[in-house]
């Protein structure tokens, strides 16, 4: 049985940014309470037309280029997002198409915010079993169409920001994947959820009723999920620290991913890391759910912040409510 | 290790929906619906049920079949395309319903193809040892999403809700359990079978316009002649490759169980297979397409029915919107 090894990382975010100045007006709130309850600073929107699929082929060709390979390598696609192209088929098919690969599978998976990290788990699973060669593993949203941009949305829409995020995931000798973790407990889903569409609404999945109530925006209980968050990303760093044998000394970065960036930070310094091995992609990103831990990655990677033989741990926490964790030897 | 199915369960809603039933709703009749699909009727639901709620007595029968507790298993993968909620993923839902708290779930969103893709990534985590026991459960809830009128007659006449989910463990003998899969997909045809709402691309992605009426864009579109025409050619080809991987022929096959989308095209496929009529299983007309629940929920009746003997080499395999298309050989 080979191991799994980190091909290369890339990313793609839109190029217009949007500051808590250009929200303020939107949402009737000061900027500067803008960032003091969502603890985000600027976020990036793509411009209407473009879906995760497109961000996904950008931050894919990214990866490719750095891993100097060609579509034709890649052996499966595994595509995470709670914001797909449309509501079925999958992202990853676009992706299939858009990428120019072959009639490969590509596999269409849905665990929010720790969704990259789920999909990870799964390339590095069909490698481990001899099953595929290059695996390309994707995370990415387009949250900005999903948000509300009047006063109502106030509490959700600074938070989130668009970008996708891929990794290849490659067949080696020498272990790349050390060790992952994953975990979804459903008792209070309700703290971040969009009910509408919803197919379990009888007679019909969704009607002008739930609309004006705006049953199709995201609702964050976020006092609750930050307190929820917090500890079991700290715990998260130790179980996937144990299951690969490593102590925290041994890891230069940790990526700790989480709706509020500050909730993150202070999860990872309370795992022991200091806060110059930390990476918490929503402090420049805002929340980009399935994006951020790859795309905080491609850049740790990119800048040579780490380098080859370094060993990264991610932790993500979310909706599900879903966390998990990875360790990676690069 | 290799991965086999332990148990199988299924649920469907108790409200049948007969083809003369449907032509009270839309200028449809018995005939061209049996004709074109070979299905005579479909369940649907008759009150607030959605995905989970379907799969839940489906889990606890397969888990009861398969002398499995829910507390045991490693990890759990539900496939619908037709969701409980927008935000999560129906497993939440569904680990509520079986009270787990902490076992790793996620949806996977492959459509008819779902089944098969779930399957091949359960087989690889029981391969590589990082779970011995993995729930798969494809569940589907349409009725809510379809247009119940003459404009939608081509579409809604072809869906059925249910559920059905399997268990699979470890299978010592290498020779025996799930001994290979294959996955595909070709996306420049994802418009062809396709539902657009929600959708990232149009700001904001829910628009009134998108909702429940007439040419709502909540509602699945599909070219039916086109999807035919590709189904007829990736069934076979995926059949074939299954069989070329391990070295067997159509001849060895003792059960074939294709994704039950509709009878004209399993029955084109087994003619161009030259594979015995009697060793084919359908349960389509009474069903209708359940889409990700679709294989198991035939799997299940087709060991009912005897079909499945120890030993048995069963091939399964689908075609559906992405387009995606896969199968499995399993010895069981």
């Amino acid at each position: 049985m080979s191991a799994s090894v980190v091909l290369a990382c890339g990313a793609a975010v839109p190029t217009r940014t949007v500051t808590n100045e250009e929200l303020s007006a939107m949402l009737d709130v000061g900027p500067a309470a803008i960032a003091e309850r969502s603890g985000v600073a600027r976020r990036h929107w793509v411009a209407t037309g473009t879906g995760p699929s497109d961000l996904g082929r950008d931050a894919a060709a990214d990866a490719l280029a750095r891993a100097g390979l060609g579509p034709e390598a890649i052996d499966l696609i595994v595509f995470a997002t709670m914001t797909p192209d449309i509501a079925f088929p999958g992202s990853g098919c676009f992706l299939q198409d858009k990428l120019g690969c072959r009639e490969i599978g590509a596999l269409d998976v849905r665990a929010q915010c720790a969704g990259f990290l789920f999909a990870l788990a799964t390339a590095d699973r069909f490698v481990r079993a001899g099953a595929a060669s290059c695996v390309l593993a994707i995370g990415a949203e387009v949250h900005s169409t999903a948000l509300e941009r009047t006063p109502r949305g106030a509490n959700v829409t600074p938070r989130f920001g668009d970008g996708a995020g891929a990794m290849l995931v490659g067949a080696g000798a020498d272990a790349g994947v050390l060790a992952t973790v994953l975990h979804t407990d459903p008792t209070d889903f309700e703290r971040f959820w969009c009910e509408f569409p919803s197919s379990r609404h009888f007679p019909a999945r969704m009607e002008m009723e739930h609309f004006e109530r705006g049953l199709h925006y995201y609702v964050i209980d976020a006092p609750a999920l930050d307190r929820q968050a917090e500890p079991t990303l700290t715990a998260t760093v130790a179980e996937v620290l144990a299951k690969a044998g490593l102590g925290v000394d041994a890891i230069d970065l940790c990526i700790a991913h989480y709706l509020d960036p500050r909730v993150a930070r202070r999860a990872a310094r309370a795992a022991g890391f200091p806060d110059d091995r930390i990476v918490v992609p929503g402090e420049s990103l805002g929340h980009v759910a399935a994006g951020g831990i790859p795309i905080a990655l491609a850049e740790a990677m990119g800048s040579g912040r780490v380098g080859k033989g370094a060993r990264v741990c991610c932790v993500a926490f979310g909706a599900g409510i879903s966390w998990a964790g990875a360790v990676l030897k690069l | 290790m290799n991965a086999r199915i332990l148990g199988i369960g299924r649920h469907v809603p108790e409200r049948v929906v007969t083809n003369d039933d449907l032509s009270s709703l839309m200028e449809t009749t018995d005939d061209w619906i049996q004709q074109r699909t070979g299905i005579k009727e479909r369940h649907w639901v008759a009150s607030d049920q959605g995905p989970a709620d379907l799969a839940a007595p489906a889990v606890r029968e397969a888990l009861d079949d398969a002398g499995v507790k829910a507390e045991d298993l490693d990890l759990v993968l539900l496939g619908t395309l037709s969701p409980d909620y927008d935000v999560p993923s129906s497993c939440s839902p569904l680990l509520r319903h079986l009270g787990l708290r902490g076992v790793p779930a996620m949806d996977v969103r492959n459509q008819c193809s779902g089944f098969l893709y779930m399957l091949s990534v359960a087989d690889k985590f029981i391969r590589t040892g990082e779970a011995r026991r993995v729930l798969v459960v494809g569940a589907e809830t349409h009725s809510t999403g379809l247009d119940q009128t003459t404009s939608g007659r081509e579409v809604a006449v072809i869906f059925g809700d249910g559920a059905a989910a399997v268990v699979l463990g470890e299978e010592p003998d290498p020779k025996k359990g799930i001994l290979t899969t294959h996955l595909h997909s070709e996306g420049k045809y994802a418009k062809k079978l396709m539902v657009e709402a929600p959708t990232a691309l149009c700001d904001s992605r829910v628009t009134p316009d998108m909702l429940s009426g007439p040419g709502s864009r909540l509602w699945p579109r599909m070219e039916g002649r086109y999807v035919f025409k590709h189904a007829v050619t990736r069934f076979p080809e995926v059949i074939n490759e299954a069989l070329e991987a391990t070295g067997y022929t159509v001849a060895d096959l003792d059960l074939f169980i294709p994704h039950q989308a509709n009878l004209r095209i399993a029955q084109l496929v087994a003619m161009g297979l030259e594979l015995p009529p009697e060793k084919m299983f359908n349960n389509i007309e009474k069903y209708g397409n359940t889409t990700a629940a679709s294989i198991p929920l035939a799997l299940y009746e087709a060991r009912a029915a005897g079909l499945v003997r120890d030993g048995a080499l069963v091939c399964l395999a689908a075609f559906g919107a992405g387009f995606t298309w896969a199968s499995a050989l399993i010895r069981w």
